[in-house]
């Protein structure tokens, strides 16, 4: 049923998306990539998750999770990006890749490496569409993305910190000559990309996977290839590259193999950095 | 000698190839997180030779790098157009989609692994390391290296020069693809089981962690990293569960304190003029 696989694709890419917003908002800013981002979001998802364990309702779960992930990403910042701001960029991504390895065994150590599943806190109904099936978890998971996705995109376009996180990502000297705080934006773009992945991480952990130490990898690299095909520093675009990442992977399990998705998509990651690196809403002028 | 030091041994020979690989590609400023790619295609190539075609190891191995190497030229063409972190992300999608070509094809077993490969012996990896430091040693004082030096500081004006920069940048591709190959097939003869997750990202980027910390200004560098950082997990074990967590740790606050890694150009100077001084010559 193509719809169903439409929509089905849609919910999963609006998780997608939300890990793309915050890889996006901090390459915009600094021209950087945190590669323990994928980390990040998965100790939202544990964060969530032990939480829901001792009965938390969902939205307190999902509220836990955003602040956890925002200070860990601030965390990250403060430990693998703000010393080394002067390095060559091989610096902090190679700090970020250690802070990853560190978080995995952190994680095991806490939660042990045995996949966990997501209680079931809420009641789940059904929605029948024609022939379209909806469950009310499907529903929670579009709004909050959609919610969070629009909230960034009005924040960063229409408020006075919005502002000064876009005057840093065009010119972080001129910005700080103007008077804005760049030590604060940069502050604040690491919680907001961390809050988003850490959401994405319950919202994930509450249909699609079980939760394990090492989930993050493979969930920050489709990140990543969501922000590419997206357009590199474009917040619409991340958006949605997540959501035509969801579409592809559900689409493929359908009518194609499942084994090859991956196969798939980093194919297509490959060719679009190779082929049209501007990605398909991103502005013609190479960054490099 | 312990079986136990002698996997140790054996896994810190191959983790110094793995960095020499990287080092190669970065003397032009190229970083690649995908050489756990290169070293799949060596490992299962070499291992499906001498398992199902009964082919004796060396020549395997040889096969299977030159396999490797010939990917990474096809790599090495598109990675041209990019620079910076678009170079480590399309990268990086390469060894993802090596990985996940192997997790799925069947002749070298798919999701169930490879079983069978054996043959690696100490004198064969080091044999293999000393061969491409002598290659790494040769090329400094070569012609060529100083003209990959050129490229690294600034490619418009070795191209300038009537360097072939484009040659020189897929060359090394080439030849950090071929060592990664041969440092696969080394590791699935070493196993004697390789599945594809053996493959994964953290391979390509533990590869880089030996570079960037041992020191990315000489070859040296990749050489001690590789060293340390092998044997720093095993010295960690006291650590029990947690050594890993401490090894990232450790890491990081490195990055912090000495971002220009271990060995820099300067130190291997200073040790050829202290050798020279101890053997009574002076050096340059």
């Amino acid at each position: 049923m193509f719809v169903q696989q439409l929509i089905n694709g849609l919910m999963l890419g609006s998780t997608y998306s939300l890990i793309a917003l915050g890889y996006t908002l901090v390459l915009g800013l600094l021209e950087m990539l945190n590669i323990a981002h994928g980390d990040v979001f998965m100790f939202g998802a544990f964060l969530g998750l032990t939480l829901a364990m001792f009965g938390a309702p969902l939205y307190v779960a999902v509220i836990a999770a955003l602040l956890g992930a925002g200070i860990l990403s601030v965390i990250i910042e403060r430990s693998c990006f703000r010393p080394l701001r002067k390095a060559h960029f091989l610096g902090p991504l190679l700090s970020t890749i250690a802070f990853g390895i560190l978080l995995q065994n952190l994680a095991t150590q806490i939660w042990g490496s045995e996949p966990l599943r997501y209680p079931q806190t809420t009641e789940i109904a059904q929605f029948r569409l024609g022939p379209v099936q909806i469950s009310s978890i499907q529903v929670i998971i579009l709004a909050t993305s959609l919610l969070l996705m629009m909230g960034i995109d009005l924040f960063a376009r229409k408020t006075r910190m919005g502002r000064a996180m876009r005057a840093t990502s065009e010119n972080q000297i001129n910005a700080s000559l103007l008077g804005i705080d760049v030590n604060r934006v940069i502050t604040f773009t690491f919680f907001a990309s961390g809050a988003l992945a850490g959401v994405a991480g319950v919202l994930t952990a509450l249909v699609y996977l079980q939760i394990t130490p090492f989930i993050g990898i493979r969930q920050g690299l489709i990140g990543m290839v969501a922000m590419v095909i997206g357009g590199l520093g474009n917040l619409r675009g991340a958006m949605i590259g997540g959501i035509m990442i969801g579409i592809i992977e559900v689409m493929n399990d359908a009518y194609l193999t499942a084994s090859y998705r991956d196969m798939i998509i980093f194919g297509l990651f490959f060719a679009f950095l190779v082929f049209k690196p501007e990605g398909l809403f991103g502005t013609t002028e190479r960054r490099a | 000698m312990s079986v136990y030091l002698e996997g140790v041994l054996a896994l810190m020979g191959i983790n110094i190839l793995m960095a020499l690989s990287v080092y190669a590609i970065l003397t032009t400023d190229q970083l690649s997180l995908g050489n756990a790619g290169f070293m799949a295609i060596g490992a299962y190539t070499s291992a499906y030779l001498t398992v199902k075609a009964g082919f004796p190891l060396m020549p395997a191995l040889l096969i299977g790098a030159a396999l490797a190497s010939l990917l990474g030229l096809l790599i090495g063409i598109p990675a041209l157009r990019l620079k910076g972190i678009y170079l480590v992300m399309a990268t990086c999608a390469f060894g993802e989609m090596v990985r996940t070509f192997f997790l799925n094809f069947e002749p070298t077993g798919g999701a169930y692994g490879f079983r069978g490969p054996f043959g690696t012996t100490l004198p064969l990896v080091y044999g293999w390391v000393l061969f491409f430091i002598v290659v790494f040693w040769l090329l400094d004082r070569s012609r060529l290296g100083a003209s990959l030096n050129a490229v690294r500081d600034d490619p418009e004006v070795a191209s300038s020069l009537g360097l072939n920069v484009t040659a020189l940048k897929i060359g090394v591709f080439w030849l950090g693809a071929f060592i990664a190959g041969v440092a696969g097939g080394l590791y699935a003869h070493h196993m004697f089981y390789i599945e594809s997750s053996n493959f994964n990202f953290l391979v390509s980027a533990m590869a880089i962690l030996f570079v960037i910390l041992g020191g990315m200004q000489t070859f040296w560098g990749p050489v001690v990293g590789g060293i340390i950082f092998s044997v720093l997990p095993e010295l960690l074990r006291f650590l029990k569960d947690w050594r890993l967590f401490f090894f990232g740790a450790a890491l990081v606050l490195m990055m912090i304190f000495r971002p220009s890694g271990i060995m820099t150009r300067q130190m291997v100077r200073d040790a050829g003029t202290w050798i020279g001084g101890v053997f009574g010559k002076t050096r340059r």
